[in-house]
């Protein structure tokens, strides 16, 4: 068994690692992990005692155990809150995380970029993200305050405009694309948010378009236009039933009720309820759902797995058993289990007829 | 086969730089099926001896904890004579957060103190607490002749 084994290539990190000459940024990257999936946090929840944990990773710990994973402090799916300034900070990791590893792992660029000065600082600023109002909005107080941190900000965004990956970001705005499932062609940038949905069409968003237009919008959100009404009925936690008491039809019922199937005897419908509700519950606490349909199709893909896994093992033995080698092999691994159940069984005998008694099995 | 991608980036990690004294790597049939050394620690009865373990990360893990057993015989009070080990975090001090990594470091310090007050052999935890010397020279020869 080595690194080259298939299924471990198909597990090669999408996010590298840091390198040790920079563990301040380490520390910040291991910071924003879960400690139970090991991923950056998705949809991140913290618990009473002040740890966070993705909400899925949380809530199917709660189900196990109700006591935090990391400091074994009591606590219980009721105290789950979402931690919003968290899922910020990921989100925004997220699209750094390439820039600053590109940084560290070039340190000789960096130095280059360094020499030609922060001059075109602000203007770099004001062109940049005009979509992202609020994180520029929320760096630029802390800009004003100090020389000195202007100039290392100004140095990021100079050093982040002349990234070839964000230059292809930005100018791929208008290049269009087909999505590899459904084949509708669609501009790039839509297209992850598009397959996240479910491949449902994406409606083009409206672009900033300067002061006329943020007027509107702040009207929009003063008359309440843009709520959207009856969102908060369907946008409730499922609660769990009692997998003990409940019976099959209501077991049923429930996947019915959210388009499920309602295949197999009750602990399957009960597993399949469970993780359903995982799965729902869990998306209700990330500012980026999934359809349900996406759901859905995770739950399905998940139990299809599994059933994978069991007929294989049990085609295995089968297969195994078929050969007289393999038959061999069953009836030495198991020696012991026989010689055991043979002894026991003399030994009852014996003590039920008494001591004059023959052996009555005799096993060649 | 259905592999959480937290298993693959484990088995990565301890592939490509395992503990000092450990070494851990997946069946090529069962990736959740791990054979495992570990060398005793130095200061100990178990010096010198290098132990055969196996893992297995049940269908639940990590919300339940693996299931580990030693393969090669052990003089020790917390591991009785089939192998099973008494060791908190693989029963109810188990959590999410722990790894395989983790859960054999900790069986590699259980190797270095063994504890008769909680003892699963309960021969061996009471020969350990008449004649604690003797119980020490009994788990070398163990070493020395299956360990090696």
């Amino acid at each position: 068994m080595d690194l080259n084994h298939p299924l471990l290539a198909s597990a090669v990190d999408l996010l590298p690692p840091f390198p040790s000459s920079h563990p301040q940024i380490q520390r910040l990257d291991r910071s924003l992990y879960c400690q139970i999936c090991k991923e950056l946090f998705s949809g991140p929840v913290s618990i009473p005692c002040g740890h966070s944990f993705c909400s899925r990773c949380i809530r199917g710990s709660l189900e196990v155990m109700k006591k935090c994973p990391s400091c074994n402090e009591p606590a219980s799916e009721g105290s789950i809150r979402r931690n919003r300034a968290l899922e910020e900070i990921v989100d925004s990791w997220e699209e750094a995380r390439p820039i600053i590893h590109g940084l560290t792992s070039n340190n000789s660029r960096k130095r280059s970029i360094m020499n030609t000065g922060p001059k075109n600082a602000f203007a770099a600023e004001s062109t940049k993200r005009p979509r992202k109002e609020s994180t520029s909005r929320s760096v630029s107080p802390v800009k004003q305050s100090s020389d000195k941190k202007e100039e290392i900000d100004g140095d990021a965004d100079d050093m982040i405009a002349l990234d070839p990956y964000t230059n292809m970001a930005e100018s791929s705005e208008d290049v269009k694309a087909s999505c590899p499932l459904c084949d509708i062609t669609m501009p790039i940038r839509d297209i992850s948010r598009h397959i996240d949905l479910g491949c449902q069409p994406i409606k083009p968003r409206p672009k900033s378009q300067g002061r006329e237009n943020l007027k509107a919008d702040w009207k929009k959100v003063f008359s309440g236009a843009g709520l959207v009404k009856g969102k908060d009925v369907e946008l409730k936690k499922i609660t769990k039933p009692n997998y003990s008491l409940a019976t099959p039809a209501e077991l049923r019922s429930v996947l019915q009720s959210y388009n499920l199937s309602t295949f197999g005897d009750k602990p399957a419908l009960a597993h399949r309820v469970q993780e359903w509700i995982l799965l729902y519950n869990s998306n209700l606490d990330t500012s980026h759902p999934k359809s349900l349909g996406a759901l859905r199709a995770k739950l399905n893909e998940a139990e299809a797995s599994r059933r994978r896994d069991k007929e294989k093992g049990r085609e295995e033995m089968a297969s195994e058993l078929k050969t007289s080698d393999g038959l061999a092999r069953y009836a030495q691994d198991t020696k012991g289990e026989f010689e055991r159940l043979r002894r026991e069984i003399m030994e009852r005998d014996k003590k039920r007829v008494g001591s004059g008694a023959e052996a009555p099995i005799e096993i060649e | 086969m259905s592999l959480p991608k937290r298993i693959l980036k484990e088995t990565e990690r301890l592939l490509a730089d395992s503990p000092p004294g450990i070494t851990a790597a997946p069946k090529d049939d069962n990736l959740r099926h791990f054979d495992v050394t570990v060398a005793g620690p130095d200061s100990s009865p178990y010096q010198g001896g290098v132990f055969k373990l196996e893992l297995f990360l049940p269908e639940e893990y990590p919300m339940n904890p693996p299931k580990v057993r030693f393969l090669t015989k052990v003089y020790h009070p917390n591991i009785d004579k089939l192998g099973r080990i008494c060791l908190d975090i693989l029963k109810d001090k188990w959590s999410p957060a722990l790894q395989i990594r983790t859960v054999l470091l900790s069986i590699q310090a259980l190797l270095g103190a063994p504890n008769p007050d909680d003892p699963l052999a309960n021969d061996v935890a009471q020969h350990w607490k008449d004649d604690e010397k003797d119980a020490i020279a009994e788990a070398k020869r163990w070493t020395q002749q299956y360990a090696q």
